[in-house]
């Protein structure tokens, strides 16, 4: 009894810390000047989730968190900030800016008076960690449930894929320059 | 941890990230902002996914992340192009159609 409670006390303050963690290093992608900086507080926010989520039961996820987000978006994001030239911003106050934190920080107060409004009704279903364990882990889980009651979006996906490797074709063969000398 | 945990850190989350999308003008951190606030989205879709034993969550927080990585790879072309053209990259300048 004392070794569980010590194991869900440890968990908890596990959870706490990188759930702060995760929104310090947001608040770094935000302030920073530089957008170099703030590539790599990203980073480090979406390895921050992607703790979260195996603390959350969701291996898998975690897993593709690491590999798509973290390894191949943020690659990209620090490929094109290496191509552009990371210029630094200067960011003084105006009034816009003061509108837009008025505007954010009272989304933020409803956001947190309705989360705790209290505990919404509770579906109990299918999946809980042992059936998940007898199943033979999440990634077979989350593939048995994509293939059958999910496959519609599954394909959707793919075909959204498919069009956006399309339109960035586009996008870079017939770029400005040329287009203008194909009009003339 | 419980419910009210994961609505607080992801409502942050999403705040911080619609605020660096208002007040920030270089586009490349804008979509960084953008991915801030998906991000939240999927940490609360895996918390209640983990709370309510389903597997639905997990299942719409791997379609989002395959949104935001066409969103990403579309936007940042769109960024590039756009900077091939003007060699700029504050989007107040970016106000006309003409080029």
């Amino acid at each position: 009894m004392f070794e569980l409670d010590l194991f869900e006390l440890t968990k908890a303050t596990v959870t706490t810390l990188v759930g702060l963690t995760a929104v310090l290093a947001s608040l770094g992608v935000i302030l920073c000047s530089s957008p170099i900086y703030c590539a790599l507080y990203l980073i480090g926010h979406m390895i921050c989730l992607a703790l979260l989520f195996l603390l959350y039961n969701a291996e898998f996820v975690a897993a593709v968190q690491i590999i798509v987000y973290a390894g191949a978006v943020m690659i990209l994001f620090l490929f094109i900030i290496a191509l552009l030239g990371g210029k630094k911003e200067i960011q003084e106050p105006s009034t816009e800016r003061s509108i837009a934190i008025a505007f954010v920080a009272t989304m933020l107060g409803e956001l947190f008076l309705s989360a705790t409004v209290g505990p919404t009704r509770p579906i109990e279903g299918a999946f809980d960690a042992q059936t998940v364990a007898e199943v033979g882990g999440s990634a077979k889980a989350i593939g048995l449930e994509l293939f059958s009651r999910h496959v519609v979006a599954f394909e959707l996906a793919s075909v959204l894929l498919l069009v956006a490797a399309v339109g960035i074709i586009c996008l870079s063969k017939f770029s400005y320059v040329p287009l203008r000398r194909r009009m003339k | 941890m419980g419910h009210q945990f994961v609505l607080l850190i992801s409502a942050t989350i999403f705040c911080v990230g619609a605020a660096g999308f208002l007040i920030r003008k270089n586009p490349l951190i804008m979509f960084m902002s953008v991915e801030l606030m998906l991000n939240s989205v999927n940490f609360l879709l895996i918390g209640f996914s983990s709370f309510q034993k389903s597997m639905d969550g997990q299942i719409f927080a791997l379609m989002i992340m395959t949104v935001a990585a066409a969103e990403v790879v579309v936007g940042l072309a769109i960024i590039l192009t756009i900077f091939r053209t003007r060699h700029d990259m504050d989007v107040d300048h970016i106000n006309t159609l003409k080029g």
